[in-house]
């Protein structure tokens, strides 16, 4: 009974195994149509917006945009992409979608962003993806106090005139010490 | 102060030869009394208390005294910075009366030194005993940070304490050189300890150049340091904000209370020194009265700087400032605040007006006043502040807002003082408690071969 059991369990191990593999592989084949963005950008009254379009890319050649697929807009951050955005942005008949740029997203030093535009899981296309950098960011001033010379930085950043001061007087006062010490060495010498 | 210091008049000593005034000045080095061996195993007792006390603190940490969150600095700061003002009457009397060349302090030189070394030793002691980490103290130097205070502190606490060290050797050199030609009766421990710290000294006239030399250097060298040591430690308390701390008076402040209190002390080893080694034709009335005149001066100075540091927040009255200044005035603190003020610092000046309190006894009383309200000063200095930070904690722990030092704490302070009182009674039976060399030159009898 045991061993019925065991059979029927492995059995249906290898079928799921089985469709899975399947499954995957129609997706593959499904999705082996390539697709290329092209973005546009434009400025109005203070509002920044990004134009995606998609077209097919069959035979490396631009082909005709692509109706009702999603791209996905991101600006890269320190440790991940952050969407911008309507939670969908599906492609109209000419194949564009536009967002608005937040006004508020900060930048480099600079304020240059890196966008990234995405086609991610479509029915037909394979994944891909335009990358542009822009300066559209707030600047960001960076706060580099801590490798200033200043009183509250570390130890190894200690304001130049405040170590001259300290050894100049470690230096004065036990410069006198060890001369002391040398002149009573001199009392037993006598 | 100068000025008035050097009017002073300068007192007669005793009418004595080179022999006479050495025999009366070594007496007491010869063999321990019965009363001084009472004296010394009352002493290290009460160190023992306070040995088993730290035991018990490094065991369990910090968690056996009373401190916490708020008040994160408890009676052993206080304590510190009791000490580290005590020590600065080297400074006082080894160097600006000497150089305000009142000869007439001469005799307290020696005294004022042992005491010098024996409170920046004890403080040196303390400031240890306060960290929860000891094996991390040497931390501080591989790491510390030259921005802190804390480490300007402890940098000017070598100092002087090295300084301090100095200050009495170079004085004791000639007559540790007399101990060993003239103490032969001694054991043999004793008389090898002379011999090494003699130094080869032959009472040659070059040898006493160069101690000279050094005085005259360690002399003017004394002064800024004593002063740093604490104007520093004051600046451990105006650095941070606080109530009663966030002050520019706090440096002065703390240095002119420190000279009291140096003072005071001074005249209570007199006293004691005084009686019990018979030296009242060394340590006569008249030092008792220049003492008590100069107690009163720097008393004088301390209590104007005192209404330096209250008036100003007292008018105000504002916020956290006003509730500190309240509780101080007449709050939980109120009791101690006034008996500190009043019977350590306003008492004494108006007693010693008088001529009949500048005698030994009644000064000695007088003195214990001011030491007593000096220790409470600190307290009150560094306990109430922290109950009121400007930041409270949300929903503080009730035991937060109270400070009462646990047995641990006292026990340690009190082994402290034990401590540093041991440090002082073996000094004076060791060496000559007054500079005998000096003493003789005054009276032209030094033997220089």
């Amino acid at each position: 009974m045991k061993t019925i059991k065991s059979n029927i369990y492995q059995r249906a191990k290898i079928l799921v195994s089985i469709a899975f593999l399947m499954f995957q592989f129609s997706n593959a084949v499904s999705q082996d149509k390539k697709a290329i963005i092209d973005l546009q950008f434009k400025e109005k009254n203070d509002q920044k917006f990004i134009t995606g379009t998609a077209y097919d890319f069959e035979n490396d050649s631009i082909g005709a945009p692509i109706e009702g697929i999603d791209l996905f807009f991101y600006v890269q951050r320190t440790f991940s992409l952050l969407p911008i955005g309507d939670r969908f942005s599906t492609t109209d008949e000419n194949g564009e979608v536009t967002v608005e740029f937040p006004a508020d997203l900060p930048g480099d030093t600079e304020g240059n962003i890196q966008l990234i535009v995405k086609i991610e899981d479509a029915d037909d296309y394979a994944d891909t993806s335009a990358t542009k950098e822009l300066r559209w960011g707030i600047p960001t001033i960076l706060d580099d106090s801590e490798s200033k010379r200043t009183l509250w930085a570390a130890g190894a950043n200690a304001p130049i005139s405040l170590m001259i001061l300290t050894n100049s007087l470690i230096v004065i006062v036990w410069g006198i010490i060890f001369y002391i010490f040398f002149k009573i060495y001199q009392i037993s010498k006598v | 102060m100068t000025d008035i210091i050097t009017k002073i008049e300068k007192i007669d000593l005793p009418d004595k030869d080179r022999a006479n005034i050495e025999d009366d000045l070594l007496r007491h080095i010869a063999g321990p009394s019965r009363k001084y061996k009472i004296w010394i195993g009352v002493l290290v007792f009460i160190i023992a208390v306070g040995a088993f006390a730290y035991v018990r603190q490094l065991k369990y940490g910090l968690i056996v005294t009373a401190m916490r969150d708020y008040t994160s600095w408890g009676i052993y700061i206080s304590n510190f910075v009791f000490f580290v003002a005590v020590s600065l009457v080297g400074s006082l009397v080894s160097s600006i009366l000497k150089l305000s060349h009142a000869t007439w302090a001469t005799p307290l030189n020696r005294i004022s030194e042992i005491i010098a070394v024996s409170a920046i030793m004890s403080a040196a002691i303390i400031i240890i005993i306060d960290m929860g980490r000891p094996d991390r103290f040497f931390n501080v130097f591989l790491y510390g940070r030259l921005q802190s205070p804390i480490i300007w502190d402890v940098i000017v606490i070598g100092t002087y304490l090295v300084i301090s060290f100095l200050l009495l050797f170079i004085s004791l050199l000639p007559d540790i050189g007399l101990c060993r030609d003239r103490l032969v009766e001694l054991p043999g421990w004793q008389k090898k300890m002379y011999r090494t710290l003699a130094f080869n000294w032959q009472d040659k006239p070059e040898q006493f150049e160069i101690v000279k030399k050094i005085s005259g250097i360690l002399g003017i060298m004394v002064i800024p340091v004593a002063f740093a040591i604490h104007t520093i430690t004051s600046w451990l308390f105006a650095t941070t904000w606080r109530p009663g701390w966030d002050s520019t008076n706090l440096g002065p402040y703390f240095v002119s209370g420190a000279f009291m209190v140096g003072a005071s002390c001074i005249i209570i080893a007199m006293y004691f020194i005084q009686k019990y080694l018979r030296l009242q034709e060394y340590i006569t009335d008249k030092h008792f009265d220049n003492m008590g005149k100069l107690l009163v001066l720097l008393s004088l100075v301390y209590l104007y700087f005192n209404i330096n540091e209250y008036l100003g927040p007292l008018f105000r009255m504002v916020g956290v400032e006003g509730e500190h200044i309240t509780e101080l005035f007449a709050g939980k603190y109120a009791p101690m605040y006034w008996l500190v003020q009043v019977g350590g610092l306003i008492l004494p000046i108006t007693l010693l007006i008088f001529k009949p309190f500048r005698k030994p006894f009644p000064i000695m009383i007088v003195s214990f006043l001011v030491l007593v309200g000096a220790w409470l000063k600190r307290f009150l200095i560094v306990i109430p502040s922290l109950q009121h930070p400007y930041l409270p904690i949300q929903d503080v722990d009730e035991s937060y807002m109270h400070y009462i030092p646990t047995w641990e704490e006292w026990a340690i302070t009190l082994g402290s003082f034990a401590g540093a009182l041991l440090i002082i009674s073996v000094l004076i039976k060791l060496f000559p408690v007054l500079p005998i060399w000096e003493i003789k030159n005054e009276k032209k009898l030094i033997k220089a071969t």
